[in-house]
């Protein structure tokens, strides 16, 4: 369940550049490559990758794992502000071609992601409440994170049982079990699972060290343990 | 009887507003007639979400069973948070 080292050959590809540009991003410090063991191949850990090509992943990591202050463009300080730009968002993926249909499952996985920070940390912020909520049209992204409690805390006040961040979102991506138990809750990241197999879209969360990435061409649900403890859920969507 | 959801508004998707939504329709509800179809119509909604549609219509089918009936809708949000809900009624756990 480690996360799995790239080549350089393939964060080459995976980034579009050449393994030379990559050789010298890692002598200046702009991507750093890992050694193993003081060897001279390069490797490269998949998540460094994903934050590294996405200005708004880093953003939204820097404000996740460090509290930097955050832009006011992407802060929603409570669930009213949030629906009201995933309005502006929904209007704006509207009019954008090739959209025309897929827009409204793209605007509900977010919303059901971003309502879900909202729901699950109502009276439990540990310190900032609200949610990061940035996208990108060119690149086709949409980026959700909170500084909650994360998905391991919330469900284990009703699973005591579980003790790690990879079963926690196992749970909460598989069972129909909500932290807000005895209410009938917990179809959110369900939703999310089902139309992210069924429609053009990739999918990267995160919560504490448990990553989850659904991505083309196979879609398949693939649940790892990270290296990093993030505080809160990071979301990625891309379409 | 027939009810547009575009009167509760056309982007569907927090809690909050399902829940409201299911309080302001409780006047109507009880002018309905014990044997009365109630159609959901889905026309003119933009995007409907998992979390509206399970604080509105699942009260609803646990009231009327048959008698609710959930008119077809081309919109996709629609068809997919339809296909969860009625799957996680009848099978909790969705994913092994």
């Amino acid at each position: 369940m480690e996360a799995k080292l790239l080549t350089i050959t393939q964060a080459a590809k995976i980034l579009h550049v050449s393994v030379d540009t990559l050789r010298r991003w890692d002598n200046s410090g702009k991507l750093t490559a890992i050694k193993k063991d003081g060897g001279v191949h390069r490797f490269y850990k998949e998540k460094d990758l994903e934050i590294f090509l996405n200005d708004l992943v880093n953003t939204a990591h820097e404000w996740m794992m460090h509290g930097v202050e955050l832009s006011p463009t992407f802060y929603c300080s409570n669930s009213a502000v949030f629906q009201a730009r995933l309005t502006k968002l929904e209007m704006l993926l509207m009019q954008k071609q090739g959209l025309e249909k897929t827009f409204s499952i793209i605007i509900a996985v977010a919303g059901e992601i971003g309502n879900n920070s909202f729901d699950h940390n109502l009276g439990k912020w540990p310190d900032v409440p609200g949610i990061f909520f940035g996208y990108d049209l060119d690149n086709r992204c949409i980026v959700l994170a909170d500084r909650g409690i994360g998905v391991l805390e919330s469900l284990r006040t009703v699973r005591p049982a579980l003790v790690t961040h990879v079963d926690a979102v196992k749970v909460a991506f598989s069972e129909v079990l909500s932290g807000r138990s005895p209410e009938k809750r917990g179809n959110g990241l369900k939703f999310v699972r089902a139309v992210t197999i069924a429609q053009p879209i990739n999918l990267y969360f995160t919560s504490g060290d448990a990553e989850v990435r659904m991505k083309d061409p196979l879609k398949e649900f693939r649940l790892t343990r990270g290296q990093e403890i993030m505080r809160g859920c990071l979301a990625v969507i891309e379409f | 009887m027939k009810i547009e959801l575009k009167k509760f508004g056309t982007t569907l998707i927090s809690r909050q507003a399902g829940s409201e939504a299911l309080k302001a329709f409780q006047s109507t509800l009880r002018e309905i007639e014990s044997d009365e179809i109630l159609e959901i119509d889905f026309s003119g909604v933009l995007t409907f979400s998992p979390s509206w549609g399970d604080e509105f219509l699942t009260p609803l089918m646990d009231l009327l069973g048959d008698k609710l009936v959930l008119l077809d809708s081309d919109n996709l949000s629609v068809q997919e948070t339809l296909k969860l809900l009625k799957n996680i009624k009848g099978n909790p756990q969705v994913y092994s």
